[in-house]
């Protein structure tokens, strides 16, 4: 036994000592979930819209385990510097490491390398609901925040509850005096506002492309910057309503801490010249995904001020401390 | 015998876990009046109620499992811990010829054919896994299919 | 009705070219390669094969009909390794295990397959007939079904559920506790809080269905196999020429209607599949058999036909909020979902009348998919028997490397291969002792679920218990759940009453 494990540790470290040769011989994309999942389709956009960019396609590998913590801690112990690999994120792993669930590491401990694109929170009724528009929902907020059953796909400190709290916040309610119901995902949370159980939902614009023109559900506001492009352009942005609530839900990669400069930067180049290509926004459509180009040095930062945000805004709902 | 050691030991834990529910699990805030202490709690208490009824009567005495059987269980344990831990270092197919042979033979059959049996299960394994199925399997050192 | 022939025959005009039906057959052909590996179920065969089937560049029916195949082919498969090594092919497969495997000790393997097949083929057909006639309003119906009546209706699978008891009451009732405590690792659906998780990061999502099935079973399996052979009392069994007779499918016919009706409308709610179908299935049928329910869990055909029947059903019952709403109600039809939407195609009730060619294209090769796999299935029914003529020194070593790859493929972490080792000595010892692992299983699934949906009732009615008997639905379940507990007790009674009668006479 002993002498296996030690067999063991030396082929550990032989293992880890390959990617250190500073060249992108063998992409890799990981996608820290199981196949099918919205990482799956993140890392899909890499590998078909950046086809052609290195010599081999990229190969799309698998680590679930813990909401992406899994993934996000081997890369900060053992794949630091891992040349060949990007690891996809989305806004929900952001939140979590602002709320600390991934453990002592933080966004500094990381290189965010690209963005995918993007998709956008959006407030959601059965079309036979009550609340006519925004306005006539916030004020119910406003008057009794308890009064308005709340549903999602996420539970307390997720995306899908950051939408309804900051809702709440931009009406000066308590998130907390809110009625929220967790749900298992956007399908089951659907499920529960055409059923009844659930008055509101605060899902993505991406998931109501399926339901648009079916009559079945209204989108009262979307939670973007500023309107949307077609078919979403009819919707009015939370904003110019007059609730300063912005929901993006922002998907992309990033690699480990100690990638060589020049790996990261030919990373970062293949992707600023793929977002330019027709090949990468199809691939990018048909995941559903808005255009969100940001790659580089520069979409790090702005990464990380977002997380940096977000824990403000944990902090204030009372997530942290 | 063995009944209650096991259900000593599950009492244990049990403890442990109710413990938990009741003194550390904690929101900081829940909009259900049960949160995610309640369930866990009325679990530990249902678990310790039937641990209790192991314990005043247990049903099985001892293993009828003999010395020798022990020995070969613990090998066999041992050479599944082995097989986890070379499983991503050697990757599949190599792992899987070491595990497979060492089994075949400490399970009764000829080193030849043992050997033969890693060898098919190894490779014949990859081809039809991560070759037909496509199926998402370590490499190890060995180039990529 | 003139809608649904007029569409079915569109369907069947796609799906009866030979390119669709070559596609059909392959995909069912490796849906059961991949669905017979321990742990790998349809959710996971559709995803590892979905990226092939995107690749070879086919129209969009075409596809599409190849995962449907691919998905059907998948819950097929997962009884071969339920029967044969007792390892649950995957979650619907668990209950099949507890007659399945048995029946194959005693040497009836061949049998054991073919009238499996049988009843999944049923199972499988009537769902599609349900789907066809009346998607979209039975998916109007079961949106409709909230969180509380969720709490009912695990109500009344604990209710089903109780018939499981073995020889030792208590035994069980912690089996299923056991289940329910492992189901609270990970982080809190509610409030995000993590819950036995020691700071461990591959434990925050809590610890995988797979993991535990595999570990549960097939590596407890494996243990017992070596001690069993170790110890001498390993017989080899006879090369298996058993088969289905005609008597078996009289004997077990109306098990197999009731249990795929059973299977379909839960297959049908959103959260709810297979596991649960076959669990609610197996139960009622021991219950509803009354004394004779006594054989239930050594052999007895109706035992294995019930869950077979009904995860099958299930399966099809899925399909419809996914093919009428748009609404994935479990992770299978999610990733079929996103499958469509590769294809640039919405489902939901618009696709019915923009893309009929491939709403009923799907629809048809479904009917053919299930047929495919009853003539796919029935002449390997031999071979896959002789597998356990294989020598005990190759068929064990044979079990872990498929299990290790049931793991390793879909969760791909190390990590959980130790899981499944320590899961496994964990069930060897439950099993010595003299606890059915099914209640474990079956708590750990049915767990999370109760919980969840208990907690979602709560935060709807803001704290009121009301909530949980305010619907017709969910009195018409806590009924139910009485009805199953007692009705066995007096049937028993009349039946025992009867015979007193005719001595009399």
């Amino acid at each position: 036994m002993s002498l296996k494990s030690a067999a063991a540790a030396a082929c550990v470290a032989l293992a880890a000592a390959l990617p250190a040769l500073a060249e992108i011989d063998a992409p890799e994309c990981v996608a820290p979930a199981q196949p099918g999942g919205g990482f799956d389709l993140t890392c899909r956009i890499a590998q078909q819209g950046l086809d052609g960019a290195f010599d081999r396609p990229i190969e799309v590998t698998f680590m679930p385990g813990g909401i992406g913590a899994v993934a996000f801690n081997q890369f900060n112990t053992t794949r630091t510097d891992d040349s060949n690999a990007i690891v996809a994120f989305s806004s929900g792993s952001l939140l979590n490491i602002a709320t600390g669930k991934f453990g002592t590491f933080t966004e500094n401990d990381v290189r965010f390398l690209a963005t995918a694109g993007a998709d956008y929170g959006a407030v959601i009724v059965r079309a036979d609901s009550p609340y006519a528009d925004l306005g006539a929902l916030m004020d119910a907020f406003k008057a009794d925040p308890g009064s308005v059953v709340v549903g999602a796909g996420g539970s307390v400190g997720s995306q899908d509850w950051m939408k309804g709290a900051l809702l709440l916040k931009s009406v000066g309610a308590d998130p907390r005096q809110m009625r929220y119901v967790a749900y298992d995902g956007g399908g089951d949370a659907i499920a529960g506002l055409l059923g009844g159980a659930i008055q509101v939902y605060t899902g993505d614009v991406g998931e109501m492309a399926a339901h648009i023109g079916d009559g079945s559900m209204r989108i009262l506001a979307v939670l973007a910057p500023e309107r949307l492009e077609p078919p979403f352009d009819a919707y009015p942005t939370a904003k110019e309503l007059g609730y300063d609530t912005e929901w993006t839900i922002m998907r992309g990669f990033y690699m480990g801490k100690n990638v060589p400069d020049a790996d990261y930067q030919a990373w970062a180049d293949a992707f600023a010249a793929a977002y330019k290509t027709e090949a990468y926004r199809q691939a990018r459509e048909s995941k559903g995904l808005m255009p969100l180009e940001l790659s580089g040095p520069e979409m790090d930062a702005q990464v990380k001020q977002l997380i940096g945000e977000l824990r403000d805004i944990a902090r204030d709902a009372g997530l942290i401390q | 015998m063995v009944d209650r050691i096991f259900a000593g030991l599950l009492l244990a834990v049990t403890l442990g876990y109710g413990w938990l529910a009741f003194a550390v699990i904690r929101a900081p805030f829940q909009y259900d009046p049960l949160g995610p202490e309640s369930w866990p709690r009325i679990l530990s208490v249902l678990a310790a109620i039937c641990l209790a009824g192991i314990l005043w009567k247990p049903d099985v005495e001892r293993f009828d499992t003999r010395g020798g059987t022990w020995l070969r269980l613990a090998a066999i344990v041992a050479l599944l811990i082995g097989y986890a831990g070379l499983y991503e270092p050697l990757g599949f197919v190599l792992a899987t010829l070491l595990f497979g042979t060492v089994a075949a033979r400490l399970l009764g059959a000829t080193l030849v054919r043992a050997g033969a049996f890693g060898l098919a299960t190894g490779v014949l394994g990859y081809l039809l896994c991560a070759g037909l199925l496509d199926l998402n399997l370590p490499e190890g050192p060995l180039p990529r299919l | 009705m003139e809608t649904v022939l007029s569409g079915l025959a569109t369907g069947f005009a796609v799906a009866l070219t030979p390119l669709n039906i070559l596609l059909v057959l392959f995909g069912c052909f490796s849906g059961t390669l991949i669905g017979a590996l321990p742990g790998i179920g349809p959710i996971n065969g559709v995803a590892i094969l979905l990226p092939i089937a995107y690749g070879l560049g086919l129209p969009p029916e075409s596809a599409l009909i190849l995962l449907a195949g691919i998905y059907y082919g998948a819950e097929y498969g997962g009884r071969i390794s339920s029967i044969l090594l007792n390892v649950p092919g995957d979650a619907g497969a668990v209950m099949t295990t507890l007659d399945g495997h048995p029946m194959a000790l005693k040497g009836e393997a061949g049998r054991a397959l073919s009238l499996s097949a049988v009843a999944s083929f049923v199972g499988g057909t009537l769902a599609v007939i349900g789907l066809s006639l009346f998607g979209p309003l039975l998916a109007k119906f079961a949106v409709t079904f909230s969180p509380a009546d969720y709490v009912a209706l695990m109500v009344f699978a604990f209710a089903s559920l109780a018939s499981l008891v073995g020889r030792n009451g208590i035994k069980t009732l912690l089996g299923a506790v056991i289940g329910l405590m492992l189901a609270t690792m990970g982080i809190d659906a509610n409030t995000g809080v993590p819950r036995y998780t020691f700071g461990i990061p591959d434990l925050l999502a809590g610890i995988d269905f797979l993991v535990v099935v595999i570990g549960l079973f097939g590596m407890a399996e494996l243990l017992h196999l070596v001690e069993q052979q170790v110890s001498g009392r390993l017989r080899t069994l006879p090369v298996d020429r058993s088969f289905l007779r005609r008597a078996d499918l009289l004997r077990t016919r109306w098990t197999i209607l009731r249990c795929s009706v059973i299977g379909f409308f839960i297959g049908i709610l959103p959260g709810t599949g297979a596991s649960v179908a076959s669990a609610v299935a197996y139960g009622t049928e021991k219950r509803l058999a009354g004394k004779s329910g006594d054989s239930f869990g050594t052999g007895d055909l109706r035992g294995l036909a019930a869950p077979e029947a009904a995860n099958n059903a299930a399966a099809g019952g899925a399909l419809v909020p996914m093919l009428t709403l748009g609404i994935p109600g479990s992770g299978t039809t999610a990733i079929l979902l996103g499958a469509l939407l590769m294809f640039n195609v919405q489902p939901g009730p618009l696709m019915f009348t923009q893309r009929p060619e491939i709403a009923w294209g799907l629809i048809a090769s479904m009917y053919l998919g299930n047929v495919a796999l009853l003539i796919i299935n029935l002449p390997l029914v031999g071979l896959f028997a002789r597998m356990l003529t294989l020598p005990q020194h190759y068929l064990t070593p044979l079990i872990a490397m498929l299990a290790f790859v049931g793991v390793y493929s879909i969760v791909g972490n190390p990590f959980d291969l130790y899981l499944i080792i320590l899961l496994g000595i964990f069930g060897w010892v439950l099993r010595k002792l003299d606890f059915s692992l099914a209640p474990v299983i079956l708590g750990f699934v049915l767990g999370s679920l109760f919980e969840n949906n208990l907690r979602r009732a709560l935060s709807i009615s803001a704290g009121d218990w009301g909530i949980l008997i305010e619907d017709w639905k969910s009195i018409a379940l806590y009924g139910l759940a009485v009805l199953v507990v007692i009705l066995p007790a007096w049937a028993g009674r009349r039946s025992a009453r009867a015979a007193a009668d005719a001595v009399e006479d």
